[in-house]
């Protein structure tokens, strides 16, 4: 238990000291837009989607004005739901289950 | 053995109440059993090297009400969406690489997802059918990818006229349920969702509503699956509506030199006696040809409208039942100047039969005739497996064919007379589609 939370706080420096929840991303929103999540953000429900955009919307006229969100706006480690990942993983799943196959 | 990998399957021990349907020494091979939770399962075992599998349910577009219109035809286009235990991949490929097949037909009443395959690999393909009928995911993406397939389904079907016509009869003949179109109208492509589709399916893919027949493979086997895989949904769903008759008619000017017509009052209800009376009326009038480009010697409709037209035309008696209602009548095609005189000469010879004017004779080739289609229509595994699996969602059992041409035989003529007389008074319904200037409206006729 000692060592897990120990792991957790790691993280949630580490998360701090990236830096884009100043900007008011989630971790999802930075990802690197590839294939598989292109086809993943497809996939996503409306509400989902729109939130995404907004917030990369934001992101991008903040740092047009070289500014940041105030202290009590920054997305929180604990509030940074990994939206995309089931979505992703699902993506990934069926393109490896296509290449087995397309292999055999 | 591990025959199936569905992740969905609660396990069920098998029922000791399953009853054995009786059936007459002539169903040779056929065995058919009835589970407590209503579920049919019927088997026949010849030992052929290819296995025909079906899962018949009791549901089609008269289940549809006016707010999911279209369901059953995307459900239809639908068979092959991810499950939870393939993906949509996994099901092509799959089926593919077995050499097998996966399709469904439904009509107003029944929808049948059956599978074909060699014998070997059964289990595989079973896997994909039942994933298919109980636990597809319907996910939205999917769905709404598949929403311009209905689109393209609908312009192929409907190069036909027939399909056209027959749509606008059934909504011209009833107020609800067999009024529903067999494909999709056009104002709800790309409106369907995915919770559309699973509310269907909870509702009406029940147990009790299920068929499982299969052909060419063991009893045991089909019933250990049944038991175990096809007990996911009891009880009898959603109960369909009456279906009212009413009698209308619609016309469909599209200018074809080509008059399609069809004219029809409510017939007789599938299974019963009546049914039988006008199966023989139908071929007593003339269902179709019989000899390529022939002259219709024994076609009582055609050769009365020969005498009030010699243009080229096409007449044959229209005969369908469902299992709360039916429809019985005329369906002409002919030239658009010569429309009116085909399909009142149509009516006229129909109205003969019904004055008696039929001879024991004709009733007999009649007889023959239908005989000789349904025992050739159940000769191929196909038409046997829809044959087997109809009859066992209507009645839980099998009428063995000589016991078919048997409640043929029982058909008087007098029977016959009388079923023309019930068309003659019964309130018709009506719907031509073509270059409708000489075809005369319902109350001309």
């Amino acid at each position: 238990a000692g060592g897990g939370r120990l792991i957790d706080r790691i993280r949630k420096w580490y998360y701090n000291a990236a830096g884009f929840n100043k900007l008011g991303l989630m971790r999802d929103d930075t990802l690197h837009e590839d294939d598989d999540v292109k086809e993943a953000l497809k996939r996503l429900p409306e509400h989902l989607y729109n939130a995404r955009v907004f917030r990369i919307k934001r992101a991008l006229d903040l740092s047009l004005k070289h500014q940041v969100l105030p202290k009590d706006q920054w997305v929180k480690y604990e509030e940074d739901h990994p939206y995309l990942e089931p979505y992703l993983k699902e993506v990934i799943r069926e393109r490896r289950e296509r290449e087995a196959w397309n292999r055999k | 053995k591990r025959f199936y990998s569905l992740k969905v399957a609660p396990k069920v021990s098998a029922s000791a109440t399953a009853a054995k349907v009786k059936l007459s020494p002539e169903s040779q091979g056929l065995e058919i059993t009835k589970l407590p939770n209503g579920l049919v399962i019927a088997s026949l075992e010849n030992f052929s090297p290819a296995s025909r599998i079906g899962v018949f349910i009791k549901t089609g577009s008269r289940y549809e009400t006016t707010t999911n219109l279209g369901t059953t035809h995307l459900l239809r286009l639908a068979s092959n969406l991810t499950t939870k235990g393939a993906s949509s991949f996994r099901i092509t490929r799959g089926i593919e690489a077995v050499g097998g097949s996966l399709s469904v037909h439904a009509t107003r009443e029944t929808m049948a997802y059956s599978v074909e395959c060699l014998r070997d690999y059964v289990d595989t393909v079973m896997e994909y059918l039942l994933n298919v009928t109980t636990a597809s995911e319907f996910r939205p993406w999917e769905v709404a990818d598949l929403q311009p397939q209905l689109k393209v389904d609908k312009a192929i079907a409907f190069q036909n006229p027939q399909v056209g016509v027959l749509e606008n009869l059934h909504a011209a003949a009833y107020k609800n349920a067999l009024a529903n179109p067999l494909y999709c109208p056009d104002y709800r492509v790309g409106k369907i969702t995915s919770e559309q589709l699973h509310h269907f399916v909870q509702n009406n893919f029940t147990s009790s509503r299920m068929a499982l027949v299969g052909i060419g493979i063991n009893h045991s086997t089909l019933k250990q699956v049944a038991e175990q895989f096809l007990n996911i949904r009891s009880g009898a769903g959603a109960p369909g509506a009456k279906a009212v008759y009413r009698g209308g008619e619609i016309r469909k000017q599209t200018g074809d030199r080509l008059v399609h017509a069809a004219v029809v009052a409510e017939g007789a209800v599938v299974g019963s006696k009546e049914a039988d009376a006008f199966s023989v009326l139908q071929y007593v009038l003339g269902a179709g040809p019989l000899v390529k480009r022939g002259s219709h010697v024994t076609s009582k409709l055609a050769q009365g409208v020969a005498k009030a037209t010699s243009q080229p035309f096409d007449v044959s008696a229209f005969n369908v039942n469902y299992s709360d209602s039916g429809l019985f009548g005329i369906y002409t095609i002919s030239q658009a100047p010569d429309a009116g005189e085909v399909i009142k000469a149509a009516l006229n010879q129909v109205k003969a039969v019904a004055q008696g004017v039929v001879t024991d004779a004709d009733v007999t080739t009649a007889k023959n005739q239908l005989k000789a289609n349904y025992l050739m229509s159940v000769e191929t595994s196909k038409g046997l497996l829809n044959e087997i699996g109809c009859e066992s969602l209507v009645s839980g059992t099998h009428t063995s064919p000589s016991a078919a041409a048997q409640k043929i035989d029982s058909v008087a003529t007098a029977d016959v007379v009388n079923a023309a007389k019930k068309f003659i008074s019964g309130k018709k319904s009506m719907a031509a589609a073509g270059d409708l200037g000489n075809t005369p409206f319902l109350d001309e006729l």
